[in-house]
């Protein structure tokens, strides 16, 4: 590549980079921007930074509760999908039956499923047993793309590891439980840990589940920002405080994954 | 034979199913219950806000209204499949423009991709909020520099006209989902053996050729992979769109999900509802079973 | 026309020297291989004249004209690679006419030159097939033909034989001397592999660290290796080394003496092919007596390793001695005239 090639190059990613991000930074900005200059007319980039939009969105108005309800249930559901999971993705690795393939297939169109259609009657559902509002109703919809999420993702990491490591403990006397337990899972762990973090995040980004089956009590933060967004008078700082808590942890735990991010987001068909 | 042994010996023979049956007794109880509930509720007139309205069968009368006497779901039909062409597209050539500059830039792939990652692993309510303060019509940090720069009319906004919204949800679509297709293509192309391309460049084959005769059709697996999983997703889309727009001005970006969550939730027209979930439902099931053939080809092709 | 490496080096990203101002030279219409234990850079040299490595330094020149900076399209060479790289997504046919398809050639004509080609390598009945479809040995084939479709100047093979079980082997390196009459291509032809060295190569270049150690043909490299590395590496088994001094005319080593009348005193290196020592049944003026360790019936010949002293050794003849057991003497005599000495220092020959 000629020198002028790989200056275009170079600028191009700067660009990419830029734009990229720079959403981002505006929204941290705005968090720690005073009222005033948030709506100033020219767009302000150096201001005296102020932390006031922190405690009173999330004190005054309340809104730690909802980071504790988002905890739980990401939690939750993670380890739900993890504990049901892990073991459907080992049989899918390993064992042969009729119809195997098949039954894959649905778990992908449960991953798939248009998130407004299921939960339509999902809603009605829970209303008829008494579960709407309530932090096990979201938990229980995050389980069904999650889990089959943990299914796709955990048979390829099985399937990472050789045949002959089951038949090694085999001959060293384990169960077939037992080889799962002391053997497989210990030796799947990393992807595990991948897969955990990735059904976290999914189940903390999630919105329309959480909008429809949670009204008060059980609002996760998702739900919570639009809150705040009100046709006279949106008070961005705080919007964008409250934005800026639900996404910075994400971020930090999507670099601790980056390696399987593909493999996850693909479904398993690419390996990153 | 101790009872332990015993009792060892039939867990190791029941394994498979034991293993198996909670996640798919889960999955069955939670997806399919629902699925079939909404099915047959897509034959009954049940409503909350009608009076009388409490389940009654009404045979296909649902569907007929759905094709004969609502153009309102159609257009929005046609929204959404602009919307997925539109965005899946242009995601596509960027995110592939973008995967092979990433590749021929070794040194400083690392450092790119982690930042890139940012806009898809934010919540999309977040990354919503984040465009709709920036598009704000009064203070938007980019409103104000499109007008500056003389792009933007002083009283249009980019959300506010009825021309330019939907080509603003899709830049904010592009924006948060670019990434993605250069993050799978790439590894994609980090996969591929070399070989085939050395040989190409020793048969005579320019940069370009190399490219068409090379890279594309080995490649092909996986573009078609990225190109279905974004058109599903973008056919699905709710969240962004709902919080940047709520479907206006008027219905001019309701997307599908959003004429499905009016009906529902907003006129609680329950019934009709479910006919229209039912039809999303079906569209992307049909996507669904393409891409699954599409990988599968695959694993055929490069496997075994 | 000349080929020619004028002092070529090549450093890797990772800092690792490949080529170490590597001096080649040969003519077009050779054969000439390129050998050398892994590491030795004979794959980074048949790259480099590619041109899908970039030299760190020097140039190389064909016939007279410097090519370094060309690209590998505009240097008339071609490229068989070890797992032959096939198109898997174009059939046999495209694959093979590819070369002339980016080259623009009309189709009626890449169709018969195809098939001529396909005829010289016998793979008529493959065109249809795709890569996948093809047995190790018809693959080999396909990118052999591939290479040769649109006749270049040198046709480079980077170990194209080391994928195939041992009969094919045997067969297709028959086959690509027979080619190398027919065409008069010059190939280039990497390998580890010395017998395949041997009975192909005009000439034989062994690599070692990036360096020419010889330039020769085999018989040669065999009977007048230029240092104590090309003395060992060819041959199997390896020559006999012996690290040792000449002193009044006798190289010692140890228990070991063997009369050498008329050398230069010094320490030296004594080297001796295992079949060019000859044993005798009685002790008699001129053998050396050692000890039997083991014997190795590699049929129809017999291999001795056998000890004097501290001095170990290998004998190879013909195998009349089952009858030998551990621990039996055997008088060696050790021929003048197929007696080796190198410099212990920089392992050149002397003579």
């Amino acid at each position: 590549m000629s020198r002028g090639w790989r200056l275009a190059g170079i600028a191009a990613l700067i660009a990419v980079l830029v734009i990229a991000l720079t959403p981002y930074v505006w929204l941290f900005m705005t968090s720690i921007k005073s009222r005033l200059d948030a709506l100033a007319d020219a767009p302000v980039w150096l201001f005296t930074p102020t932390l006031e939009h922190y405690p009173k969105v999330f004190l005054d108005k309340a809104y730690l509760p909802l980071v504790f309800n988002s905890l739980v249930v990401a939690g939750t559901v993670t380890v739900l999908s993890l504990v049901v999971g892990v073991p459907g993705a080992y049989v899918f690795a390993r064992h042969r039956f009729a119809g195997k393939e098949d039954l894959f297939f649905f778990f992908l169109t449960t991953r798939m499923a248009p998130p407004i259609s299921v939960v339509v009657p999902m809603f009605l559902l829970f209303g008829y047993v008494g579960l709407v509002d309530s932090r096990t109703s979201v938990i229980l919809a995050h389980s069904t793309f999650n889990l089959s999420l943990v299914v796709w993702m955990m048979r390829g990491f099985f399937e990472d590891i050789p045949r002959e490591i089951d038949e090694a403990a085999q001959m060293d006397g384990h169960t077939k439980a037992g080889m799962f337990v002391r053997v497989l899972l210990p030796m799947a762990a990393p992807g595990i840990a991948a897969t955990a973090v990735l059904c976290f995040i999914l189940s903390w980004n999630e919105f329309l589940y959480a909008l429809i089956l949670v009204a008060f009590e059980s609002r996760t933060l998702t739900v919570g920002i639009p809150g705040l967004v009100t046709p006279h008078g949106t008070l961005w700082g705080q919007v964008a405080a409250v934005a800026i808590v639900a996404t910075l942890p994400i971020i930090i735990f999507t670099f601790l994954v980056q390696r399987h991010l593909v493999r996850g987001l693909t479904f398993g068909a690419v390996k990153g | 034979m101790t009872l332990k042994r015993r009792i060892d010996r039939l867990l190791d023979k029941g394994v498979g199913p034991l293993f198996l049956a909670p996640s798919v007794l889960l999955l069955v109880v939670l997806l399919l219950g629902p699925f079939v509930y909404m099915v047959a509720l897509s034959f009954t007139d049940l409503s909350y806000a009608l009076p009388g309205h409490d389940g009654n069968f009404l045979g296909f009368d649902n569907y007929r209204r759905l094709v004969r006497e609502d153009p309102v779901f159609w257009e929005s039909f046609r929204t959404t499949l602009t919307f997925v062409f539109g965005v899946v597209s242009a995601e596509f050539l960027l995110g592939f423009a973008l995967a092979l500059l990433l590749f021929h830039q070794i040194q400083r792939r690392r450092f790119v991709l982690t930042l890139l990652l940012i806009p898809m692993m934010l919540a999309p309510v977040a990354v919503g909020l984040m465009w709709k303060l920036m598009l704000q019509g009064e203070f938007g940090m980019l409103t104000h520099y499109l007008r500056a720069v003389g792009l933007l009319g002083p009283q249009t906004s980019l959300l506010g006209d009825h021309r330019l919204v939907l080509w603003t949800v899709m830049a904010v679509d592009v924006w948060e989902w670019t990434p993605f297709v250069t993050l799978v293509i790439l590894a994609g192309l980090l996969s591929l053996p070399r070989e085939p391309f050395e040989a190409a460049i020793m048969d005579g084959a320019r940069p370009w050729q190399v490219f068409c005769d090379m890279t594309v059709p080995l490649l092909r697996p996986i573009l078609a992979l990225v190109v279905l999983l974004r058109g599903i997703d973008a056919f699905k889309e709710f969240d962004k769109v709902f919080i940047l727009t709520g479907g206006g001005p008027g219905n001019t970006t309701e997307l599908l999900s959003i004429y499905t969550w009016r009906i529902n939730f907003r006129n609680w027209d329950l019934g009709y509802g479910a006919t229209c979930a039912f039809m999303v439902y079906l569209v992307v099931l049909i996507l669904c079973a393409v891409f699954y053939k599409a990988i599968y080809w695959r694993s055929g092709e490069t496997e075994r | 026309m000349t080929v020619a490496f004028r002092n070529v080096s090549k450093v890797f990203a990772d800092g690792t020297l490949a080529l170490d101002g590597l001096d080649l030279e040969f003519d077009s219409g050779e054969f000439v291989v390129l050998l050398g234990p892994s590491g030795s850079g004979k794959t980074t040299a048949c790259r480099v004249l590619a041109g899908l490595e970039q030299a760190t330094s020097g140039r190389i020149e064909v016939g007279g004209r410097d090519i370094t900076d060309l690209p590998p399209r505009e240097r008339r060479m071609s490229m068989v690679f070890q797992n032959y790289a096939l198109y898997a997504h174009k059939s046999v046919h495209d694959n093979i006419a590819y070369p002339l398809k980016v080259r623009r050639w009309p189709r009626a004509e890449i169709d018969s030159k195809v098939r001529e080609v396909a005829a010289l390598l016998d793979i008529e009945r493959l065109l249809k097939r795709r890569p996948r479809q093809l047995s190790g040995g018809e693959a080999q084939r396909v990118a052999v033909a591939r290479a040769l479709v649109w006749q270049p100047e040198i046709c480079l093979m980077d170990e194209p034989l080391s994928n195939l079980d041992a009969i094919l082997r045997l067969q297709t390196r028959t086959e690509l001397k027979r080619l190398h009459g027919e065409l008069g291509t010059t190939f280039v032809f990497v390998t580890h592999d010395q017998e395949e060295a041997m009975t192909l190569g005009t000439r034989i270049a062994v690599l070692k660290d990036g360096r020419l150690e010889q330039f020769d043909t085999a018989h040669e490299i065999y009977h007048r290796p230029a240092g104590r590395f090309v003395a060992e590496f060819i041959g199997r088994p390896a020559m006999n080394t012996i690290d040792g001094d000449i002193e009044d005319g006798v190289f010692r080593s140890g228990d070991f003496a063997l009369p050498m009348p008329g050398w230069a005193p010094g320490r030296a290196v004594l080297g001796i092919r295992p079949e060019h020592i000859v044993l005798h049944e009685e002790p008699s003026e001129g053998t050396v007596a050692f000890r039997l360790d083991v014997p190795e019936l590699v049929e129809p010949d017999i291999l001795l390793f056998a000890t004097c002293g501290a001095v170990p050794l290998v004998v190879r003849t013909k195998a009349e001695r089952i009858d030998l057991q551990r621990g039996d003497p055997l008088y060696l005599e050790f021929p003048v005239d197929r007696l080796h000495l190198f410099d212990p220092q920089s392992g050149a020959r002397r003579t």
